[in-house]
């Protein structure tokens, strides 16, 4: 009888126990699969974990190679957009230093004017009026000392302008423009060259000066220079 | 009172496997074949009880070496890389299932017996009666 109820209070101690153990290890795992993200970083297995890194490596080196490769083609438009800026921003600069040069703008800068009365309009006397060869003479003392842009009573001198006596009447340049007394001679360049290449010993303006011409020279530091009026054409050059 | 320690042991296990750390997740699949294995045991000490056949050193050696072995087994499944616990699970279940079965087949023999036994009383006092 003794034994008999040692043993079932045992028996209650060991059922007892075992019921609390598994209920305490249910719970448990209760816990944790309520409380786990299972898609999240930290639970995952080793195998997950190695496929997703695998995966997303993957995704990692497709974009990659994507990326690359626009960016190639972004640097390839970018380059060959700043090369046709370039060459047209030279271009630019090409065609309009050819344009200052060949007299097809209105151009501006220091340099100096000159004023030619001729005496002979005024009273009679028997020195020789101005004549085109005069001008001549003046325009090319005028380039020799460095003229960027020379005109006469507003008509610009290009390079293939003509000054030409028409008789004894009146000058005629470009082919088409008379000029009349009394001439404005404009030139852009160093003012003290062009000064020098008129005047002194052997200039032309000192020599006319000396026949009574009235001459006068004056130094400015913004002269504008009309551009040229006609057009420039070329029939036979090939 | 056996009941009673039944109730006890599990009140008390609840709180302490609520109160309990957290334990990886890793090891939770581990923790749920043991759960699966123990769970088995349990029922088939109901169904010993039932047999009037139970013994406790049965019982214990049960509830721990069938949890031990399977954990083990998830164990080598995942070092071979198979899911051996799938199997555990299967059996595990077939035989909770099987005593859920047989102890549902005693209990309802029991209570058809007891309801034969109160009509049998109850014709036998109509029959003194008259």
């Amino acid at each position: 009888m003794k034994e008999s109820r040692k043993g079932k209070k045992i028996m209650i101690i060991t059922v007892g126990l075992t019921c609390f153990i598994l209920m305490a290890v249910m719970f448990m795992q209760f816990k944790i699969v309520n409380q786990t993200d299972i898609t999240s970083i930290e639970t995952m297995r080793k195998t997950e974990l190695t496929t997703e890194l695998a995966s997303w490596k993957q995704k990692y080196e497709e974009t990659n190679s994507k990326y690359e490769e626009t960016q190639n083609k972004l640097n390839e438009y970018k380059n060959s957009q700043q090369s046709t800026e370039e060459s047209e921003k030279l271009l630019e600069q090409e065609l309009e230093q050819i344009n200052k040069i060949l007299g097809k703008t209105d151009v501006q800068g220091q340099g100096i004017i000159i004023t030619l009365k001729d005496i002979t309009q005024e009273q009679a006397t028997d020195v020789s009026s101005i004549k085109a060869d005069d001008l001549l003479i003046i325009v090319n003392a005028l380039k020799l000392a460095g003229a960027e842009a020379i005109s006469i009573n507003g008509e610009r001198i290009i390079n293939s302008t003509d000054i030409v006596q028409i008789k004894d009447s009146f000058i005629r340049i470009n082919n088409r423009q008379r000029v009349l007394n009394p001439y404005v001679i404009k030139a852009i360049g160093n003012q003290a060259y062009l000064e020098g290449g008129l005047i002194g010993s052997g200039g032309h303006l000192d020599d006319m000066k000396n026949l009574g011409h009235k001459i006068t020279i004056e130094k400015s530091d913004n002269i504008t220079i009309n551009k040229y009026e006609g057009e420039i054409e070329a029939k036979y050059m090939e | 009172m056996v009941f009673i320690a039944i109730l006890v042991g599990c009140i008390l296990g609840a709180i302490l496997g609520i109160n309990a750390p957290m334990i990886s997740y890793t090891y939770s699949s581990y923790l749920a074949i043991a759960i699966i294995a123990a769970l088995d045991t349990v029922f088939g000490g109901i169904v010993a009880v039932s047999n009037k056949n139970f013994d406790l050193k049965i019982f214990i050696s049960g509830f721990f070496s069938n949890a031990v072995i399977a954990i083990l087994l998830t164990v080598l499944g995942q070092k071979l890389n198979v899911d051996i616990y799938l199997a555990a699970i299967v059996v595990f279940v077939w035989r909770i299932l099987n005593n859920i079965g047989i102890i549902r087949r005693y209990y309802l023999n029991k209570m058809s017996d007891k309801y034969n036994e109160i009509k049998n009383n109850k014709n036998k006092t109509k029959v003194v009666e008259k």
